[in-house]
């Protein structure tokens, strides 16, 4: 779910930046408020563990792969604003360092799996907390929300520029492409990695630290 | 500090990091050129042409060490770097509210 550099026009480059800022501003703010030495380990562990999980490359039928986002349970622990500004972080660490997704798509990329995905899972969760498989369900959601997102903007782009030879400048493949391959895969198969892992690494957390989550179930 | 735990939990989950290079399947959208002319018979102008930055560890692999190697030290890497960021913010927060 990583766009790269060149895939999408400057034009939603410009906007999704426009977009993009005004919430990291908020988000930052957030974080003053959140930040101290009790939550700066399990923030920092949880950031890094999205990272980790995005390694986890899982191949599906059809010749691609993905992953989960990890996106879900900063959200639900903390506040989607957080976990927003969290995979933000790891994006950039991504694009900088590792050439994964970049740094004219960075907006696009917080935007889907880090906005989207974040307030996405908060939302389904505080819809469903009373239910067993709370949990699982944000997660499944934060992922299939992010995947809309990025499969729109993706599907769009063969509207927005052509060459001379009539050929797509930017990302070829139109909605009706995107949208059953990224949302598609999302529902059916990483969706619910990240809804299993959702729930499994909050059970897990419960456990050990039971006094930091009280209140939260 | 109970919470630190967690770390065991990171750190066990890094162990098995390189299950993560089982698949050499990309991710849906993430081609090299080669699949655009394949599928599409062309490169996008804008994707052929794109300057991106030279990542240092293109692709999670870092010259000096296998593949293995390099998806552990790239993991480790991200891991210092995002608790360094974390603490700097946190000691930037703690100046900026002790001057108030």
């Amino acid at each position: 779910m990583h766009i790269a550099d060149g895939y999408l026009s400057p034009l939603t480059c410009a906007i999704t930046y426009g977009a993009v800022l005004p919430l990291w501003f908020v988000a930052f703010k957030k974080l003053k408020q959140t930040l101290d030495e009790e939550t700066l380990p399990l923030i920092a562990s949880l950031s890094a563990l999205s990272f980790v999980v995005m390694m986890f490359n899982i191949p599906i039928p059809g010749g691609t792969s993905g992953h989960a986002i990890g996106v879900g349970i900063i959200s639900i622990l903390f506040s989607p604003w957080i976990g927003f500004l969290s995979l933000s972080l790891v994006l950039f660490i991504q694009a900088v360092l590792f050439g994964d997704g970049g740094l004219s798509t960075l907006a696009a990329n917080s935007l889907g799996m880090g906005f989207v995905g974040a307030f996405g899972a908060s939302f389904v969760y505080n819809l469903s907390k009373k239910y067993k498989f709370s949990l699982f369900l944000s997660g499944w959601a934060s992922a299939v929300l992010a995947s809309v997102f990025i499969a729109v903007i993706l599907g769009i782009q063969p509207y927005l520029g052509v060459d001379t030879n009539s050929q797509p400048l930017y990302f070829p493949f139109d909605l009706k492409v995107t949208i059953p391959a990224i949302v598609g895969s999302h529902i059916l198969f990483f969706g619910i990695i990240e809804g299993v892992f959702t729930h499994f690494a909050y059970k897990f957390l419960l456990k050990l630290e039971p006094t930091f989550l009280e209140g939260k179930i | 500090m109970k919470i630190k735990k967690i770390y065991y939990f990171l750190f066990a989950l890094v162990l098995v990091v390189p299950l993560g290079l089982i698949s050499s399947n990309p991710a849906w959208g993430e081609w090299g050129d080669e699949h655009y002319k394949q599928t599409i018979g062309f490169v996008p102008k804008a994707i052929e042409n794109t300057h991106t930055i030279d990542a240092p560890f293109s692709d999670y692999t870092t010259g000096f060490l296998g593949d293995v190697g390099s998806y552990y030290f790239s993991a480790v890497l991200a891991i210092a770097l995002l608790f360094a960021i974390f603490t700097i913010l946190h000691k930037v927060i703690k100046i900026e509210k002790s001057k108030r």
